[in-house]
């Protein structure tokens, strides 16, 4: 049993290495004094960062993915509410069907959609590809994430919870506004979260979609052809890590608070 | 007590789309009466509750509360309020915010809010655990919050969907107890769903007894125990023995019978309350109204002659499964274990006493 439990360890040990040591490497290099990414590292910098805050088309692409990322958590969390809602809580004819079409974007490929998408759009009402084609895109990809969160979330409610707010003389909206949402409002905080950060590293759609408004990945993907850019690059995906490190943290204080609140049992993991 | 009803049930069907849930359902409810809906799962109780509470619409019928028509009356709208199963406790509040919930909408004052919530605390026995945050109360204190949150709106009826059943046995009595003192302090009429023949007993001023989606008695406790209308009900409530009879004649209000190893008798026709159903006739009797005699001692009525075959014994009571002579299947007796009398062993031969005023007939 020893030894098995051992070959485990270094089983994780190397799994854990394999996903992690290429993300310890970003700021190693992020913060080396030199254009080529190779050891040994020459001396410490912070050139890069500077040259990375300089750069007013990156600036623009950040912007360009912040507006994108907020407006599609938002969009596909308020959507996945209704449809999440309506599936867990009443029954209606074709809800099986409804409910696999709608989900059906996170099997379909990307690169399928996007070029469905875009000879719709091109045909249909011309030239208007930028930042709201991107959104509608990436609402349809993040909703179905957002719903299977939010349906775990409302599926965990107690029925008896409504219908007892609702015998204690509140109606149905005031039901959902005063115990339904706070309820499930950990799902909601998971469901943005997820889909704004699904939305904000998203490639193939805003490639698409985006016409000549580069959101963040497609300007990185289009900087990999410029050696001399690497390095910024390298400051740039420090910099999302740590914001990624940040949301992370928040997610996991938002549903910690969510499980204590409730008194449920923590079973670990955020989603 | 006044007589006037609180609820009237006229001819309530339900059904769930071929599913015949409520089958005719007759009911007076008197106000500041403890009633209850006593029967297996799946006969319908609940979903009478629930058609009172207005959680269900009814698809034929009249439901009154109060002498108001209640179609069309949402649950929000309606004068009662329910305790759930689940007790349904909203986890996010205070135990004085669930409390509290349904003062939301009412004019009163927050100072004369918190005082009327503080007080429905203490009627339940929960002084000072209006701070507490509600998901870390214990089974029984839920249960006692959501009597408070029901009653602090003083409505007509109280609704209980199988309030005890979380809570454990001893729990459960003291609850038992409680509930019954509350609602004589309240005099809010109380309607019970449950499952447990016993805790009807115990609790109720009247029973409607349910199978399948129809009233099968509704009497007191009292008429409930000792006069069945049918086998059905006999053998729900509590145990009831069985022997085959035959009839040999009706006069006088009474009715001549011969019962399978006790022999010819005459009883009362009260003692025979179910309709004629034209079935086999069968004599039904309590346990406790059989008596295993013992030595030397005389039977007060009559008397007759038997096996023991199982001893089941239960420290203030003996459970004896007696073959009474001339009868295939044994009988059961209960007695109370009381000084002096020995508890019979298995293959004993023993004398049984009884009565015919104690016997049922079924026919």
């Amino acid at each position: 049993m020893k030894s098995n439990g051992n070959g485990l360890l270094v089983y994780a040990i190397v799994y854990l290495a394999f996903l992690y040591a290429p993300i310890f490497l970003l700021p190693l290099f992020a913060f080396n004094d030199a254009t080529i990414i190779a050891f040994p590292l020459r001396g410490f910098t912070t050139g890069w960062f500077k040259a990375m805050a300089d750069d007013g088309v990156l600036k623009g692409a950040v912007l360009n993915s912040l507006i994108v990322a907020s407006s599609t958590a938002v969009l596909s969390t308020t959507l996945a509410i209704f449809a999440a809602r309506a599936s867990t809580r009443f029954d209606f004819k074709g809800k099986g069907a409804i409910m696999g079409l709608i989900m059906m974007p996170l099997v379909l490929p990307e690169i399928v959609m996007a070029m469905a998408i875009l000879v719709v759009f091109l045909q249909v009402f011309g030239d208007i590809l930028g930042l709201f084609t991107i959104i509608l895109g990436h609402t349809l990809v993040c909703t179905p994430f957002a719903i299977a969160i939010l349906s775990a979330a409302f599926q965990s409610l107690d029925k008896s919870l409504e219908e007892a707010a609702y015998d204690l003389g509140e109606n149905k909206f005031s039901t959902f506004r005063l115990i339904i949402l706070p309820l499930v409002l950990p799902g909601v905080v998971s469901a943005l979260l997820i889909s704004f950060t699904i939305s904000m590293d998203e490639f193939i759609l805003a490639n698409f979609l985006g016409g000549q408004t580069p959101t963040l990945p497609v300007y990185i993907y289009s900087q990999l052809r410029f050696p001399k850019a690497i390095p910024v690059i390298m400051a740039v995906a420090t910099c999302l890590v740590a914001v990624s490190i940040c949301l992370l943290i928040i997610a996991e204080y938002f549903r910690r608070r969510g499980v204590a609140k409730t008194g449920g049992k923590d079973t670990g993991g955020f989603l | 007590m006044t007589q006037r009803p609180m609820i009237e049930l006229k001819d309530v069907h339900k059904y769930y789309g071929d599913y015949h849930a409520l089958r005719g359902i007759n009911a007076d409810i008197k106000a500041g009466e403890f009633f209850s809906l006593l029967g297996p799962s799946g006969c319908g109780k609940t979903t009478l509750l629930r058609t009172i509470a207005g959680f269900e619409d009814i698809t034929s019928g009249v439901v009154m509360i109060d002498a108001k028509h209640m179609e069309g009356v949402p649950a929000n709208k309606r004068p009662t309020n329910m305790v759930f199963q689940s007790y349904a406790i909203f986890p996010h509040l205070t135990v004085a915010q669930n409390v509290g919930f349904g003062l939301r909408r009412d004019p009163r004052s927050q100072a004369e809010k918190d005082k009327a919530v503080a007080e429905a605390l203490e009627m339940v026995g929960l002084k000072g655990f209006g701070a507490r945050a509600a998901h870390a109360l214990s089974g029984g204190q839920r249960q006692r919050v959501a009597l408070a949150r029901a009653l602090i709106l003083k409505p007509k009826v109280l609704l209980l969907d199988e309030p005890l059943s979380a809570l454990d046995k001893k729990l459960r009595e003291n609850m038992q107890v409680e509930l019954i003192k509350l609602q004589r302090q309240v005099g809010i009429t109380f309607i019970l769903v449950t499952h447990d023949q016993e805790e009807a007993l115990v609790m109720s001023d009247r029973i409607a007894v349910m199978f399948e989606g129809e009233i099968a008695q509704l009497d007191d406790p009292e008429t409930l125990y000792r006069l069945p209308k049918s086998r059905k009900v006999a053998d729900f409530i509590g145990h009831m023995n069985f022997l085959p009879a035959a009839i040999h004649g009706e006069a006088n209000g009474e009715i001549e019978v011969e019962v399978l190893g006790l022999g010819r008798c005459h009883i009362s026709d009260k003692q025979a309350p179910g309709a004629v159903s034209g079935g086999e006739a069968s004599i039904g009797f309590r346990p406790e109204t059989l008596t295993i005699l013992y030595e030397g001692q005389a039977a007060t009525d009559r008397e007759t002659t038997g096996k023991v075959e199982e001893v089941v014994y239960y420290g203030d009571m003996t459970y004896y499964d007696v073959k009474l002579d001339g009868v295939a299947d044994p009988v059961r007796i209960s007695m109370r274990n009381v000084p002096g009398r020995p508890v019979l062993e298995r293959g004993a031969s023993t004398r049984v006493a009884w009565s015919a005023s104690a016997l049922v007939l079924f026919r």
